[in-house]
């Protein structure tokens, strides 16, 4: 668990293109969007697109799951490790 | 136009239908709220559309000015310079500073039948000018009105009574008139939140034939068509907001089977225009809608393309932001921007007003702001800063001082607009001449500062 969130550090950073950040800049509890690291929704449209060519996983759910799923580091690194069922 | 109380719902959440009886409740108690409220200017402030929807009709009902701020933020009702003497809103924490109507407050109550509002009530929206303010533009329900009625004649038949669904939202004038009024005038249901991810189409159209309220922001990001829906699901896709790249409409029109219907418009226009890209690989040339008429007037940039409609928020010819190629029928190409505003994300931002907000803040002694090319396009902020600021950069780096200053911005514009590049100079690059050059600034972001 702890590999995939730092691997998702890494993907969030080059896939957004994130200047003048390291991976351990983004917290995995704090939110993704809105206060936390200040995402906005084409990030969140990108970063759904890279997630699901890097790790083959659906995105299939209601909007609040997908929400929940995307809130931080931590629910998505726990959504992409429930889906690939390790 | 279809008869308006059909048995469809009004709108659909993932929870919960709304019908025709309980959206015209909501419009009532909102009347009746609003009554006894003294606010004459009302910033209309919702994430559900079907409140924003019952929220604008019951404004103009009551005779009140109905304000949809440029953003969703409180930072934006202050920054657009429009006096406001409450919000109306449906998250009543963010609007604190404000007096708020909070429409979880207000109970369902009254009842009747209700007609629409009169030609001479408004709603008042913000748009980027080229003068370095917000522009207000005022719509009154005639002109939203027929623009409808336009949209209806040209493309009702083909929508039928499949579900309508955006993946924009509805305070910008483009998501109020075609995810919410149309809709709603014409007796199709709509969702009432924006759907913001390829999934979340997918799972409507599971359960209904749908209408996809776009723009290229979203569609370009697409990358196989199977993130949409099935073709067969689909009534229409409309894209609006920037052109659509003719990669991207001829692709979903050859490998997904339907090219978008691209509307060429602007808040203060109404719509003027569409084109779809047919079986052929030439670029289809924009096709006027009903009843809009258009002429170029010469000026030293090129020709500008003017336009005179019924549901332009100025009566008689009004020019648009775009230089134009006008064709033997009627139809026509556009040719760029005549005035320095930017469409980011399909949305118009002057860099000249973020500048101003940017040089208010206690840190910044300088900015100079451009467009940045690349994978996304986006904006880059050179920034020179004064004493305090320096000792900032020096104490907690940079990445510190720049989610400062993006924070600062936050309050005003929507986060997509942001600049994502920071840059902080001792001093900016400038020529023998002493002239800042764009060529100079550009360079500041070849490279990873």
């Amino acid at each position: 668990m702890n590999n995939l969130i730092e691997e998702l550090q890494q993907l969030i950073i080059t896939s957004l293109d994130l200047e003048d950040m390291s991976p351990t800049d983004i917290d995995p509890h704090a939110p993704l969007f809105g206060d936390g690291l200040g995402l906005d929704s084409i990030d969140a449209l990108e970063l759904g697109v890279a997630v699901q060519k890097k790790y083959h996983v659906k995105l299939d759910a209601s909007s609040a799951d997908t929400r929940q799923h995307f809130h931080s580091v931590e629910n998505l690194a726990k959504f992409i490790a429930a889906q690939r069922g390790t | 136009m279809r008869n308006v109380t059909s048995a469809r719902p009004v709108a659909v959440s993932e929870h919960a239908a709304l019908d025709h009886s309980a959206f015209w409740q909501r419009v009532h108690a909102l009347r009746a709220a609003l009554a006894s409220h003294p606010a004459r200017r009302v910033a209309l402030v919702c994430d559900d559309s079907s409140w924003f929807a019952a929220g604008m009709l019951a404004l103009a009902h009551t005779g009140r000015i109905c304000v949809v701020p440029q953003a969703p933020q409180a930072g934006s009702i202050t920054a657009s310079g429009a006096h406001v003497d409450a919000v109306l809103t449906d998250r009543p924490a963010e609007f604190s500073e404000f007096a708020t109507l909070a429409i979880g407050d207000i109970l369902p109550a009254g009842d009747g039948a209700a007609s629409l509002p009169d030609d001479d009530i408004c709603i008042e929206c913000y748009t980027s000018g080229s003068a370095g303010m917000p522009k207000c533009v005022r719509k009154t329900f005639g002109q939203l009105r027929r623009e409808v009625a336009t949209l209806e004649q040209q493309w009702g038949q083909q929508l039928g009574d499949a579900l309508v669904l955006g993946t924009i939202p509805h305070y910008h004038l483009y998501g109020t008139l075609v995810r919410v009024l149309w809709p709603l005038l014409a007796g199709r249901t709509f969702v009432t939140h924006t759907c913001a991810q390829p999934a979340e189409l997918r799972r409507w159209a599971a359960q209904y034939r749908c209408v996809i309220v776009s723009s290229p922001a979203f569609l370009q990001r697409i990358a196989a068509p199977a993130e949409l829906p099935p073709a067969a699901q689909v009534a229409a896709v409309f894209s609006s907001g920037a052109p659509l790249a003719d990669s991207c409409a001829e692709r979903l029109q050859r490998d997904w089977g339907h090219a978008p219907i691209e509307i060429y418009g602007s808040t203060e226009t109404g719509g003027v225009a569409w084109r779809a890209w047919s079986g052929s690989a030439e670029r289809p040339y924009w096709r006027l809608l009903p009843s809009v008429q258009t002429e170029l007037r010469a000026e030293p940039a090129g020709l500008r393309l003017w336009v005179k409609s019924g549901f332009t928020w100025q009566s008689g010819w009004m020019a648009t932001g775009d230089l134009a190629h006008l064709h033997a029928d009627g139809r026509f190409t556009l040719l760029g921007r005549a005035d320095d505003v930017v469409k980011l994300e399909d949305k118009r931002v002057s860099l000249s007003e973020m500048r101003t907000r940017l040089l208010a803040h206690a840190w910044v002694a300088n900015v100079r702001l451009l467009l940045l090319a690349g994978p996304r396009r986006s904006i880059g902020a050179v920034v020179i800063l004064n004493a305090a600021g320096r000792t900032q950069l020096a104490a907690d780096g940079k990445l510190a001082i720049s989610r400062e200053l993006r924070n600062w911005l936050r309050r005003s514009y929507e986060p997509v607009l942001l600049p994502r590049k920071w840059r902080f100079p001792d001093t900016l690059p400038d020529n023998d001449m002493g002239k800042v050059e764009h060529a100079s600034l550009q360079q500041l972001f070849a490279r990873r500062a």
